[in-house]
């Protein structure tokens, strides 16, 4: 069985590309909730398939997350994982509240994560598209609570296909200077190996 | 494989564990399935956290397949116990959070190769919590052979 992998001179371009969609998401984030918002890619990362499930931390707790799928020159998806406190916490800015004030996710709790989530996916696609010079679209988000390590499994399936290690990009944010327990993982499908190969050939894309 | 211990951690994707007397085997599943063997008498229990449906030939690692994965954990289950065992079958997993149909294929995919593989070895499945959107937790206790599935949101179910 073939692993699908990326060599070292186009995952750098790959990792240059979402870089530029990390940046251009903090924008977007910051205007959204009137805070300065930091996104940074940590890594590309292409692990053995058994790794991979630990990519949102402890995979036995469960996680909150909004997840799109890709459409376009790309196929995958994209998540935003959040513990509970921190996904409320969002809510309560969003929301005027002070924080603390939301203790459990009711309608308004989920759509602001949504909305954010959106916001967040959506500019980070559009820097991607244009360094591809190829369309990319997410589908609507959808919130759910499960265990991290069920929701990379998901996410991974497609690529478990093709061969035994997986690739996906990882993003840590910071709110107003302080790390967040949010993260933003890009996991592109296995069809999608090619594409992102043929898009970054060696760096040349921009 | 070795046998596991009561604190070990879950099995991951294509991985396979075994026991025997006490202790709890468990692994978190989304598409993949869970396949759970177990003989009452000698009280030796088995999860494999299977992948896909079919190894075409591939060996390195059988816990990843149906067709490798089902041999390879009663082979180990066998030799913990040292003579031959009386089997029987949990599944549960195949999922499809994103409803995609490869992913759905997979699913159901994996629970007919495996239905059909323990047809073919006269493996009894006793018990099946498969399908639907949301992961499921699967813990076996080693002790009586019960496998409880927890799914977030949900009250645990014993199958």
């Amino acid at each position: 069985m073939d692993d699908v992998l990326i060599p070292p001179a186009q995952l750098e371009a790959i990792q240059d590309a979402l870089h530029a969609g990390a940046a251009e998401a903090s924008t977007a984030l910051g205007t959204w909730i009137d805070r300065p918002a930091r996104i940074e890619l940590d890594a590309v990362e292409q692990v053995p398939l058994h790794d991979a499930t630990s990519a949102l931390g402890d995979a036995e707790e469960p996680v909150c997350f909004c997840a799109v799928g890709l459409e376009g020159a790309l196929g995958g998806c994209m998540i935003l994982a959040f513990d509970d406190r921190s996904g409320l916490t969002l809510a309560d800015l969003l929301m005027d509240k002070p924080p603390g004030s939301a203790s459990e996710w009711g309608d308004m709790e989920r759509s602001a994560a949504e909305e954010t989530a959106n916001i967040v996916f959506c500019a980070y696609l559009n820097a991607l598209s244009r360094a591809m010079r190829a369309d990319l679209m997410p589908t609507p988000p959808r919130f759910a609570r499960d265990y991290p390590s069920s929701l990379l499994e998901f996410a991974l399936m497609d690529q478990a296909v093709a061969g035994d290690r997986v690739m996906f990009g990882r993003t840590q944010f910071h709110i107003d200077e302080t790390a967040v327990d949010w993260k933003l993982l890009f996991v592109p499908d296995a069809a999608s190996m090619a594409t992102l190969r043929d898009a970054f050939p060696g760096g040349q894309a921009q | 494989m070795k046998p596991r211990t009561k604190q070990t951690p879950a099995i991951r994707m294509g991985e396979m564990a075994v026991a025997q007397s006490e202790g709890v085997l468990r692994t978190l599943l989304g598409s993949c399935i869970g396949l759970a063997l177990y003989d009452r008498r000698q009280r030796v229990a088995g999860i494999a956290h299977i992948v896909l449906p079919d190894s075409r030939g591939n060996t390195e690692t059988p816990g990843k397949f149906v067709d490798t994965a089902l041999p390879a954990l009663c082979a180990a289950m066998e030799e913990l116990a040292g003579i031959p065992l009386k089997l029987v079958a949990r599944l549960a997993g195949g999922a499809n959070m994103f409803a995609t149909d490869a992913a759905r294929r997979i699913g159901d995919q994996n629970i007919e190769a495996a239905e059909a593989l323990l047809k073919t070895l006269r493996i009894p499945v006793v018990g099946r919590h498969c399908g639907g959107t949301q992961g499921r937790r699967m813990t076996m206790d080693v002790a009586t052979g019960a496998i409880t599935i927890e799914i977030v949101g949900c009250d645990p179910e014993e199958i």
